[in-house]
């Protein structure tokens, strides 16, 4: 699906905490209907690249331009009214409100619309949401709770869509499930970024994918290519 | 156990009272993580802006009990709230990505400053609240004296909780602050306006504080320019009883503490009062320290 229409790019993204760089210098394009994978090893600057995109953490240098706009100006909630939302590492649901709240809370952007297609959307996509609609969040398994964080962030009918490791601490089977929901949700038009520790699974899925180490942009391809790349086979996809 | 009744009626009156106070302590805390210890200053502030309507203008016999009080208490709160929020755009907002310590030292500063402040403009003596709106009725029933001035402050602090209760569950303003209160972060990447909904809770939390302090000149016939401090001490017990951020958890905080004072100094003895609030406050930091209603679910990770 490449070569579309440009939707999001980081210019020589750089984010630092407290004096600390973390991202130096990041540059990133990624098309409309495309599933982008970013990958790296701990502490690599994934999350916070998300967070510099969805605006919670300000850059220290560089652009973020979406859909022709600069966005790193804006504040976060300008950032989810233009269309992109974040399922973010750890999931981070509201675990004291209900499931049915959390979704609600997923749209807020989307002030005195009708929220009920997408709940029901929502539901189709993940049957177990619906039986446990007013349940607590936090009291549901991990992998329910992940599939909560992805339907929060869908709410809002993202244009983009950021997934930070939504595989994190699944059993294999429910991991297999995910990403092809998440396969799913990109052809039904969401551009997607991933980030993923899961790298083989994620550059199965991908288009095209980005390696980053410690803050350094390493390699960029075809997620194809990456997946025989002798480089990323040792570093990230285990000897095979 | 004679006058049982009495007492309990008692103790929720003055619990409703805490229970107004220690909403504004747990709400600020809940999105903000901090304690804004000019918020006792703010209850005393509502008690002299209603000085000022009830007995300097007189406003009861102008317009009447009814309407007087109608008026004075959209005023002082309306007008409490002014400067909560104004103490919020000075005291704390500059300081939102400082480190704790320098919002905490502001807090303070803003407490005395705001107690200095009111001592210039009213004195440092006790007032007398001698706004006679109300009639000085007592049921009998069954034995038991029930004033009528109990019932209404006691009514008033449930009407105005039982309305706050209403828009934090079930409006979407609502929603965005227990979201924020819950994970600020998670709330930004929902779309929720972190710093409109401080805004918002420096608006209504010392509304509450201010009319509070309305109802104590009203009900105790006398105010004081450092009331603040002991009404604010009490309060934040009950915020820390009932779980500090968790709003249920502030109103049913009050309403214990002012039952176990009142309790405690018409059953154990008169000089306990006091003490019982801060036993309190101990035993539930050393025991139990997320409050009587503790989380009903913990974060999975
Ligand atoms: N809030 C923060 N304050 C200070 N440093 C931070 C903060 N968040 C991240 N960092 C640092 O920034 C660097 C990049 O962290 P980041 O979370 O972006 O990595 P990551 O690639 O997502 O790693 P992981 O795969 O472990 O999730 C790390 O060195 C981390 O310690
Ligand atoms: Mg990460």
């Amino acid at each position: 699906m490449t070569g579309g229409e440009l939707l999001l790019e980081l210019k020589n993204l750089v984010v630092s905490y407290g004096g600390v760089e973390a991202v130096h210098g990041l540059s990133l394009k990624v098309h409309k209907g495309e599933l982008v994978t970013i990958l790296g090893a701990n502490g690599a600057g994934k999350s916070t690249t998300l967070m510099a995109i969805s605006g919670v953490v300000r850059p220290s240098g560089g652009e973020i331009h979406f859909q022709g706009r600069r966005i790193d100006v804006l504040k976060s909630h300008e950032v989810v009214a233009l269309g992109i939302t974040q399922s973010p590492e750890g999931r981070r649901v509201f675990g004291p409100m209900t499931v049915e709240e959390n979704l609600k809370l997923g749209a807020f952007t989307r002030k005195g619309q009708d929220l009920e297609p997408d709940l029901k959307l929502v539901f189709e996509l993940f049957p177990r949401l619906l039986e446990r609609r007013y349940q607590m969040a936090g009291t549901l398994s991990g992998g329910e709770q992940q599939m909560l964080a992805i339907g929060r962030a869908l709410m809002a009918q993202p244009k983009l869509l950021l997934l930070d490791e939504p595989s994190l601490g699944l059993a294999p089977l429910l991991v297999k499930s995910i990403f092809e929901t998440i396969k799913g949700i990109n052809e039904s038009g969401v551009t997607i970024i991933l980030v993923e520790q899961n790298a083989r699974a994620a550059l199965k899925l991908a288009d095209r994918g980005y390696v980053l180490d410690v803050g350094h942009l390493v390699l960029e391809d075809k997620a194809e290519h990456l997946l025989n790349n002798p480089q990323v086979r040792d570093a990230y996809l285990g000897s095979r | 156990m004679a006058h049982l009744v009495e007492q309990l009626i008692y103790g929720l009156t003055v619990g409703s009272i805490y229970a107004l106070i220690a909403l504004g302590y747990t709400m600020v805390y809940g999105v903000m993580k901090l304690i804004n210890f000019a918020h006792g200053e703010l209850f005393t502030l509502g008690a002299y802006f209603g000085f000022v309507f009830l007995v300097t203008l007189n406003w009861g016999g102008f317009f009447g009990p009814a309407i007087a009080i109608g008026l004075t208490v959209i005023l002082v709160s309306g007008l409490v709230a002014m400067a909560g929020h104004l103490l919020e755009r000075v005291a704390y907002r500059p300081l939102r990505h400082s480190d704790r310590l320098a919002a905490v030292v502001s807090a303070l500063g803003a407490s005395i400053f705001l107690q200095n402040v009111i001592m210039v403009v009213w004195g440092s003596r006790y007032r007398a609240f001698n706004a006679s709106l109300l009639p000085t009725v007592v049921w009998q029933v069954g034995g038991q004296n029930i004033p009528l001035i109990r019932l209404f402050v006691f009514l008033v602090a449930v009407a105005v909780m039982l309305g706050l209760y209403l828009f934090i569950n079930r409006t979407r303003l609502g929603l965005a602050i227990r979201a924020a209160a819950i994970d600020q972060g998670a709330a930004k990447l929902m779309g929720v306006d972190v710093s409109r909904v401080i805004a918002v809770v420096f608006i209504i939390g010392p509304a509450l504080g201010g009319l509070a302090g309305l109802l104590v000149g009203i009900y105790y016939g006398q105010i004081n320019f450092n009331m603040g401090q002991i009404y604010g001490l009490k309060a934040f017990t009950a915020a820390v009883i009932g779980g500090i951020g968790n709003i249920p958890g502030a109103m049913i905080g009050g309403l214990v503490l002012g039952l176990l004072e009142t309790l405690g100094d018409a059953y154990i003895s008169g000089a306990w009062k006091d003490a019982i609030a801060f036993v309190a406050l101990i035993l539930i930091l050393v025991f139990r320290p997320t409050g009587i209603l503790r989380e009903r679910v913990a974060e999975k990770l």
